[in-house]
């Protein structure tokens, strides 16, 4: 297995416990058992089973404290993702839920549905929970971030100023919608991407057919990322 | 493609199944990792997890987050998601 890989995995995994920018440490480990404990969830089995997921009701399997709102969304995220909608998002927020919490919410999903599918599908048991470190969430909204483009304000990249982090300096990050979709948190936009590209490619390696830079070629990486996005409906 | 019903794309049975088998959490997947490390090999196999794995969850950042298809996107592929009615699944999501 490729170092770098071990290394980006290693990474976001371990800062899953640390605080981040809306939640503490502590709650990003309950979002990260709150995802797993979805997968199990029976409202969720019946719910996508179902034509419309609006058409069941009933409690989430819940394996934490969490509010309500992030709950649903958690349970959401991991079970349906194809059908949520803009007008889930809207209700979701209205019951307790702040647009930067959710987004980071959703990169902590996106991180723990990695590095779990990537260890299930190796044959590698579920890791542990990284430890908790303490502090509290910075709260810090960038102030170029501009509604819009998707369901929440995102920071397009020439709108980041000298106080935001360098959320779009490597590897070709050019800034198209799907490097936009958790710009308003540059912290857990940036922890997910750093992961996600030692699994898939970097931009410039993306579009570069003149090498492969796996151990899989250009056309094997996107056959297997088309089969994924299918099987997850993905609307995008 | 290849005239004959597959990809063109090596090893693209083993890899599909792996990633329906990694996806789906069933019990074919132990048999689905081998046959690809026994077809393509051991790093290969790496590799091949780690996209899955990625685009299990880029899927849900994406989905999650309501962004649209990018301009020069929309455009190229306009005539086929119209054939297919894929814009007014987009629209009817409740």
């Amino acid at each position: 297995m490729r170092p770098q890989l071990t290394q980006a995995l290693d990474t976001a995994w371990c800062a899953l416990g640390e605080p981040g920018v809306w939640w503490s440490g502590g709650e990003r480990l309950r979002i990260l058992s709150e995802a797993r404990a979805a997968r199990q969830c029976e409202l969720c089995r019946v719910r996508k089973a179902a034509l419309s997921p609006h058409t069941v009701a009933g409690r989430h399997d819940c394996a934490t404290d969490l509010p309500a709102a992030a709950i649903e969304a958690i349970h959401r995220i991991v079970s349906d993702p194809g059908r949520l909608s803009e007008a889930w998002y809207r209700r979701t927020l209205e019951v307790g839920l702040s647009d930067e919490a959710y987004v980071e919410l959703l990169a902590v999903v996106a991180i723990a549905t990695a590095v779990d599918t990537f260890d299930r599908a190796r044959g590698s048991p579920p890791r542990q929970a990284p430890a908790a470190v303490a502090g509290g969430p910075t709260r810090r909204r960038p102030a170029g971030a501009k509604p819009g483009l998707g369901w929440m304000p995102m920071l397009a990249p020439e709108d980041v100023t000298p106080d935001d982090p360098p959320l779009y300096s490597s590897a070709g990050r050019i800034g198209g919608n799907v490097h936009r979709a958790l710009s308003l948190v540059p912290q857990a936009m940036m922890q997910f991407w750093d992961m996600f590209e030692a699994m898939y490619l970097p931009q410039d390696a993306m579009r570069d057919f003149a090498r492969e830079y796996r151990a899989i070629s250009h056309a094997q990486i996107e056959m297997l990322a088309a089969r994924v996005a299918v099987l997850n409906q993905c609307v995008y | 493609m290849d005239g004959n019903g597959g990809s063109g794309v090596a090893g693209d049975a083993d890899l599909l199944a792996f990633a329906d088998a990694a996806i789906g959490g069933d019990d074919a997947l132990a048999t689905a990792r081998q046959a690809v490390t026994a077809r393509l090999g051991a790093d290969a196999t790496s590799d091949a997890a780690a996209v899955i794995a990625g685009f299990d969850a880029i899927t849900r950042v994406a989905d999650g987050s309501g962004i649209p298809l990018e301009p020069p996107k929309a455009e190229a592929t306009a005539a086929w998601r119209a054939s297919l009615g894929i814009d007014e699944y987009w629209d009817k999501k409740v």
